[in-house]
């Protein structure tokens, strides 16, 4: 009761403003007419809350001071930026006129020479010692019209156009020519900082492109013209810095102890004609970095693509994991739509989900591989093939030789491998098949299968049966494995054969196309994998991480649709090591992320249309 | 077989199920890959599953270790058929223990501390178990030849394998006799485990499984 109007006095005597030694007095004065009122009255709590209330008061005014200071510091600089510009516009019209004067004295010439024929001898004499002289006054003049005088010729003839307007609104070209200059001294001074603001909002691009321009106007005398150009985008600029400063002002208001810290900062902003203090960073070498950082942020797409692309191809795929967990051959490999999990099937009649960021903490068994987080058990033969269902959906598709088609609903990846039994992962059973299904795609709930029993087989008239058929995530081009060790492309409009080559030693057997499309991964009998760049065909790097069972060596291939990853199954183990010959999984990273496309969307609807 | 053409060994997609690795027998002396030995293993089941006695004749210079690993591994994979059928019938309220006859509990050993795990759960935690342990790379690095310090752990994998069978037998009657007639495969675990001496007989709790099972003494010495 009592300290809650102790509070209220406080916060009255803070309205009141004024001084603070009477407030204060006042204060005492109200606290000792309580205080001989009431006897316990005033708790330590609330004289200390008055005090900080009083402190805080004290540094907003304080802070409050700190920016009007700054704002001062920022006026000085901008007046002396300003003079500076001056001076420097001073200097250039002297040059100017002179140059002018020069261009004129030879037109007197050479209409000397056309005019007056005999006295073209006596005129060419006489306009030499004066151009000398004219070009011993200004050195650059000389070294601007070797370089650049040429190009400039037809400017100049829009200045001297131009030129009464430009005295006209000579005092507009001041306010102008300063605001370049001031310009100039920032891109001397702190370019860095310029192009950090360029890069921090992307409206003020046109702006650096005019410190730049600008600076090589001021190197080559060709401001007027530009200069006019550059007017409006100026003025635009000043507004933009007041209303930033004013922004500023309110945030300070705010947050004043964070402007006192950043104060130095804030002169140093002020002085550069804006930006947001609060962005900026103390370390220039950090600054610079983000810079670099930026500007390339700054490049158009088609050049990043490119750059990607390129970066792409000089980074290599290493192997990461191995997964050892089945009894037999790996028939396949899905990853999952978005996480880092995959799943595999098996000739061992199981599939296992795999979580490639929660390596198991070493089980007395584990060791450093992925432990397989589930172990689908439902079918009763081989599984064949895998697809993973929509993305969120967390459902997955498998079927095999028992020609059933299996509906899981992905237990959660963080769930323990021995979890007791949940019957609910085991979605429903689809029994359309009469023999062993071979293929699944899958797409928005629905799956396609195509079985050995004869129904919904794909067909693509080619000399070799195709044991795997990729659709380009964007591209109407098909890619399909054939046994002859060949991989072809096709037009999927025309349904022509746009290319053929020999991949593989053996029986290409996977086929996986990178989400951009701009790789391609095979698999084959031969044990290798390879990663052929789409445009050149050339292969690109080669992995050999499997041992052959009987006849058969890898049997998928796979790229995650969303995470740098690559997936291989194979009927076998480790390159690495030569005696180990487990059914396992290689697996690869890369750094580089790429985007998401569905292939099995467009897989699907070729098949739909076909 | 005609050896003048060159036959590939290799499932094409779009086999047939009955085709699935139906391709002509390939002898152990022309395995020329790392993975002889369960190829060989899995050639003669596929042949003949009830003929215990080819599928566990050890060729000659194999060694013991590799071909009780191989061996395993195997049981292993065939149990995951025992186990999707008792899935739909073993239900965790049901059978919530892991037990054979009324003699014992068993406890799960997949967890840090054993855990009394109903029998679905058990099972499937032991065959997790058992395809990690097999497939360590800390215990078997290689399929080509096993430390003499790892054939050690394959007796307690066996042992926990072999309650799996038992529960089925005791409480899953049908489901047994069904996967049985089938696999052989209790018979040929338990032939197995005798012949190569890795399960003490006392705990071999099944009765002989079926009469005609004929030829093979050492099992039938075991169990009378």
């Amino acid at each position: 009761m009592k300290i809650p109007t102790a509070m209220d006095d406080s916060s009255v005597s803070h309205h009141n403003g004024g001084q603070v030694g009477s407030e204060l007095g006042v204060n005492v004065n109200n606290k000792q007419n309580e205080e001989s009122s009431q006897s316990v009255q005033y708790s330590i709590p609330g004289i200390l809350h008055f005090i900080q209330h009083e402190w805080a008061r004290f540094e907003l005014e304080r802070s409050q001071w700190e920016v009007d200071r700054a704002e001062f510091e920022a006026r000085i600089a901008f007046l002396q930026g300003e003079r500076k510009g001056q001076e420097n516009l001073k200097n250039d019209l002297v040059r100017r006129i002179k140059m002018l004067e020069y261009a004129l004295k030879q037109e007197r010439a050479k209409f000397h020479k056309l005019k007056y024929g005999v006295e073209l001898q006596q005129g060419d004499m006489c306009p030499p010692p004066e151009e000398q002289s004219e070009i011993g006054y200004t050195d650059t003049i000389l070294d601007i019209r070797s370089n650049r005088v040429r190009t400039l010729l037809g400017v100049n003839s829009d200045d001297q156009a131009e030129d009464p307007n430009y005295r006209n609104c000579e005092k507009q070209h001041y306010s102008t020519n300063t605001a370049l200059n001031r310009k100039m001294m920032m891109y001397d001074e702190a370019a860095y900082r310029e192009q950090r603001r360029k890069g921090a909002s992307s409206g003020y691009n046109e702006e650096g492109l005019s410190v730049q321009d600008t600076a090589a106007v001021f190197a080559n005398f060709e401001f007027l013209a530009n200069q006019e150009m550059d007017m409006d985008e100026i003025e635009d600029i000043e507004a933009k810095q007041s209303h930033h400063s004013s922004i500023k002002g309110e945030e300070v208001d705010h947050e004043a102890e964070e402007v006192i810290n950043e104060l130095n900062m804030l002169t140093e902003t002020e002085a550069d004609g804006g930006g947001q203090g609060d962005e900026y960073v103390d370390e220039k070498p950090l600054a610079l970095g983000e810079l670099a950082q930026l500007t390339v942020s700054n490049e158009p797409e088609a050049y990043d693509v490119a750059g990607a692309s390129k970066e792409s191809f000089r980074k290599t795929w290493n192997p990461k994991y191995t997964l050892r967990s089945h009894f037999d051959v790996v028939r396949a490999v899905a990853f999952h739509p978005t996480e880092p999990a995959l799943v595999t099937a098996s000739e061992d009649h199981t599939l296992k989900l795999w979580n490639l960021q929660r390596t198991v903490p070493a089980k007395k068994s584990a060791g450093l591989d992925v432990e397989p987080l589930y172990t689908f058990r439902a079918h009763t033969a081989p599984v064949i093939c895998l697809a993973m269902g929509a993305p969120r959906t967390e459902e997955c598709f498998s079927a095999g030789v028992d020609g059933t088609i299996r509906v899981w609903n992905l237990p959660s990846l963080t769930a323990d491998p021995y979890d007791p039994y949940d019957a609910s992962v085991q979605g429903p059973v689809l029994r359309e098949h009469s023999d062993a299904v071979w293929s699944l795609a899958a797409a928005a709930g629905r799956v396609l299968s195509s079985s050995a029993d004869g129904t919904s087989v794909l067909r693509v008239s080619c000399p070799s049966p195709a044991s795997r058929v990729r659709c380009h995530p964007s591209l109407p081009v098909l890619v399909t494995a054939h046994e002859d060790h060949h991989i072809r492309f096709w037009d999927a409009v025309s349904g022509r054969c746009a290319h053929t080559m020999v991949a593989h030693l053996d029986a290409v057997t996977g086929l996986a196309l990178d989400p951009n499309g701009i790789f391609l991964l095979s698999g084959s009998h031969d044990c290798s994998v390879r990663l052929w760049n789409l445009d050149t065909k050339t292969c690109v790097q080669e992995i050999t991480a499997h041992r052959k069972k009987f006849d058969e060596g890898i049997l998928d291939v796979a790229f995650h649709p969303m995470r740098p990853y690559i997936a291989s199954a194979g009927a076998d183990g480790l390159a690495k090591n030569l005696c180990q010959n487990r059914p396992s999984l290689c697996f690869t990273k890369k750094k580089n992320i790429l985007d998401v496309l569905s292939t099995f969307v467009l897989f699907f609807m070729y098949k739909i249309n076909h | 077989m005609s050896d003048s053409v060159k036959i590939l060994r290799r499932n094409r997609p779009g086999s047939k199920a009955k085709d699935f690795c139906r391709w002509p027998d390939q002898p152990f002396e022309e395995m020329d890959n790392t993975l002889a030995v369960q190829q060989l293993i899995q050639q003669t089941i596929r042949k003949d599953p009830s003929n215990l006695v080819a599928i566990l004749k050890m060729p000659e210079a194999q060694e013991e270790g590799v071909w009780k690993y191989e061996h395993l591994r195997q049981f292993c994979m065939e149990l995951n058929g025992l186990t999707v059928m008792l899935q739909g019938e073993c239900k965790p309220e049901i059978c919530t223990q892991m037990t054979a006859t009324e003699q014992w509990i068993f406890l799960c050993a997949a967890h840090k501390t054993p855990k009394e795990c109903p029998a679905i759960d058990y099972t499937r935690h032991t065959l997790d178990g058992a395809a990690c342990l097999l497939n360590s790379n800390k215990y078997f690095p290689s399929r080509v030849s096993v430390r003499d310090s790892s054939v050690g752990k394959l007796g307690s994998v066996c042992r926990r394998v072999y309650r799996i069978f038992s529960h089925a037998y005791f409480h899953h009657r049908s489901i047994f006799d069904a996967f049985e007639k089938e696999t052989h495969l209790c018979k040929r675990f338990t032939y197995f485990v005798t012949k190569y001496s890795i399960i003490s007989k006392e705990i071999l709790i099944l009765p002989n499984l079926d009469d005609e099972v004929p030829i093979n003494q050492p099992v039938g010495e075991s169990e009378a």
